[in-house]
């Protein structure tokens, strides 16, 4: 099963779904949410780790996204991400982001399980994926 | 109202544990788990609180500077009871670290009621304490305000109705002057005991208000269903007093399965007895407990057998084999050769009391020995006698084997001294007759009971051991080279 089949990256399909001139705002929407519940469960320098790991790979197939690792201030924490999404052409700036979102959860599937991933994912997110989604996506 | 309160018990769901405790942890308890490094105070608390939390009881785990969470949920997540479903529905993480970093108590105490006062939990836990209490020193917070500090989240938690478990790396010198420990309604210590080259993991309840725990320090294990308890057996006066009486009161006897060796008991074994079986390599101990088993499942006495020596897979006769395919003798697997004798009775207890067991055989006591872990082999006797005791007490009749090289220079019963403990002993040797080696066999005691004193000739033969004849004609057979007495001292007896 490719990699970009996983419900989990379809669920990132549709909340990146935006409109593009919005692209940017939702990016970073989705992000604060979901580092909200993470921080919870894994603290601030076990998200930061992960983020910036992401940003790393990410940054192969687009150089251009910031490099500097998230302030600890939950206000400007993706400033960065959002000066360089800005600057992007919007649909261009949404296959980044997404790319971002996957690795960075990826990597976290990788650590504490694809299921406990999917659970945190939901409580973030608020989708449920209680159907049929939902095996796939513990899978 | 003149009823005095009745604290309920909460069961920890960590096999053995509660009986440590006296019947569990009590309600709105504040407890601290200790213990070095490695010593499993993280699984413990894990344990306790997947079993405990539910849609009812909620809980919540505070991660601070110790471990960090990313690779606790990874690590925690390889044991059974870890239930992801109940990760934020009835369990939540946070994590305090950033709280800590002006390392200030108050920030801490709030952070902590704040969290609690939202998710209303039953259970906290604080992973690591010792983390807070560092951060605090180097806030240069006194010792003092320390005590305060927990004295007053003690009863925070309490006033919450939180059953609070704090968990920390101290070392047991540090536990006498630690302000966390005086405040503490509960303290459990965990070790990684080294002796030579084994590592025996061991679990001691210092202290629990309200509740008698059981005291000293007992063995635990942790595997992939995580930590499972041995409470070491403490025989209680009671216990002794009742064995004895029943030991003195017995009339009922078990058959040996050996045709003519009940006679030479006395008219067979009394039930509840330990024999003890001693005997150099080959001369048929194993042999003599097979009968024993063979016989009890002829009767529908279902039997256990903790064969140290052999694995399951090579039991030595096909009889034996038979008898375990049939259900009706059980096999204690003995593989591992760190155990702990509390660890092989609880196995050895279970199996009993699941196939309503009988008779036990223990064989041998030098593969038992050796199975254990060394700093067990120390103190053999005094755990064996435990063992015998706790097993007899139970109405099981047990037949132990061991193994005595011949000497002829002195009469020994077994190599541990151990020969006090049995309530009977049947000594096997082999003697010179004839220019032949034979086995002769006695019974050299059987507790309150007439038996006989004969030396006897036996065989071990295709059906089992056939006993012979006595060897009333020979004097010095004990020590391994029969003289023939004079003719005039036969006629004597």
């Amino acid at each position: 099963m490719a990699t970009s089949d996983l419900p989990r990256h379809q669920i990132i399909k549709i909340l990146m779904a935006q409109p593009p001139e919005k692209a940017a705002d939702a990016a970073i929407h989705i992000w604060e949410q979901m580092a909200s519940h993470i921080i919870t469960i894994i603290g601030e320098d076990g998200f930061n780790s992960l983020y910036a790991r992401s940003l790393f790979l990410s940054q192969a197939k687009f150089p251009w996204l910031s490099t500097s690792s998230p302030t600890p201030n939950a206000v400007h924490r993706f400033d960065e991400l959002k000066t360089s999404l800005e600057a992007q052409a919007p649909a261009q700036a949404s296959e980044a982001n997404s790319l971002l979102l996957v690795t960075f959860i990826e990597i976290l599937a990788s650590l504490i399980g694809a299921q406990l991933t999917s659970h945190i994912l939901q409580l973030a997110w608020g989708i449920n994926t209680g159907n049929s989604t939902n095996k796939e996506f513990q899978e | 109202m003149n009823e005095k309160l009745s604290m309920r018990c909460l069961a920890t769901g960590v096999p053995g544990l509660d009986n440590l405790l006296g019947g569990g942890l009590p309600e709105f308890s504040f407890n601290v788990i200790a213990g070095a490094p490695g010593t499993g105070k993280t699984t413990l608390a894990h344990q306790i609180m997947f079993s405990l939390a539910n849609a009812d009881n909620r809980a919540l785990f505070f991660t601070v500077l110790g471990e960090p969470a990313l690779k606790m949920l990874r690590y925690q997540q390889q044991f059974s009871f870890f239930d992801i479903n109940k990760i934020n529905e009835s369990i939540r993480f946070v994590n305090l670290s950033a709280d800590l970093m002006d390392g200030s108590f108050d920030r801490v105490k709030a952070r902590i009621e704040e969290e609690v006062k939202d998710y209303a939990p039953s259970l906290v836990f604080v992973d690591s304490f010792r983390s807070v209490v560092r951060s605090a020193k180097r806030g240069k917070q006194g010792v003092l305000e320390l005590q305060r500090f927990v004295q007053r989240l003690g009863m925070q938690m309490m006033s919450w109705q939180a059953t609070t478990i704090l968990i920390g790396e101290y070392l047991p010198s540090e536990s006498e002057s630690s302000p966390v420990f005086t405040v503490a309604d509960g303290i459990l210590s965990l070790s990684q005991n080294l002796h030579h080259n084994s590592m025996v993991r061991k679990i001691q309840v210092v202290k629990i208000r309200g509740q008698a725990q059981a005291p000293g320090l007992h063995t635990f294990r942790i595997s992939d269903r995580g930590i499972e308890v041995f409470p070491r057996v403490i025989i209680e006066q009671r216990e002794v007093v009742e064995s004895a009486g029943k030991l003195s009161m017995s009339e009922e006897r078990v058959s040996m399965g050996t045709p003519g060796l009940d006679d030479m008991l006395g008219g067979g074994l009394p039930v509840g007895y330990s024999l003890l079986v001693v005997g150099p390599s080959g001369s048929g101990k194993t042999i003599l407990a097979t009968e024993f088993l063979a016989e009890g499942v002829r009767k529908g006495e279902p039997g256990v057998i903790a064969a140290f020596e052999k694995s399951p897979s090579q039991l030595l006769s096909t009889k034996l084999s038979s008898l375990v395919q049939t259900g009706k003798v059980g096999v204690i697997d003995t593989h591992s050769l760190d155990l702990s004798i509390d660890e092989t009775l609880h196995d050895l207890i279970g199996m009993i009391d699941r196939m309503q067991a009988k008779r036990l055989v223990i064989d041998s006591l030098s593969g038992f020995e050796l199975a254990l872990a060394p700093e067990f082999s120390e103190d053999f006797r005094g755990s064996l006698y435990r063992m015998v005791a706790k097993l007899t007490g139970m109405g099981v009749t047990i037949l132990m084997t061991s193994e005595l090289e011949d000497r002829f220079t002195d009469l020994r019963f077994s190599p541990f001294g151990s020969a006090f403990l049995a309530d009977a002993i049947i000594v096997q040797r082999y003697t010179e007759i004839g220019g032949q080696l034979k086995r002769v066999f006695s019974v050299v005691k059987v507790r309150g009971s007439e038996h006989s004193k004969d030396i006897r000739l036996f065989d071990i033969a295709e059906a089992g051991i056939v006993i012979g004849g006595t060897l009333a004609e020979y004097d010095g057979i004990m020590s391994g080279r029969a003289h023939r007495l004079p003719l005039t001292e036969r006629m004597d007896n």
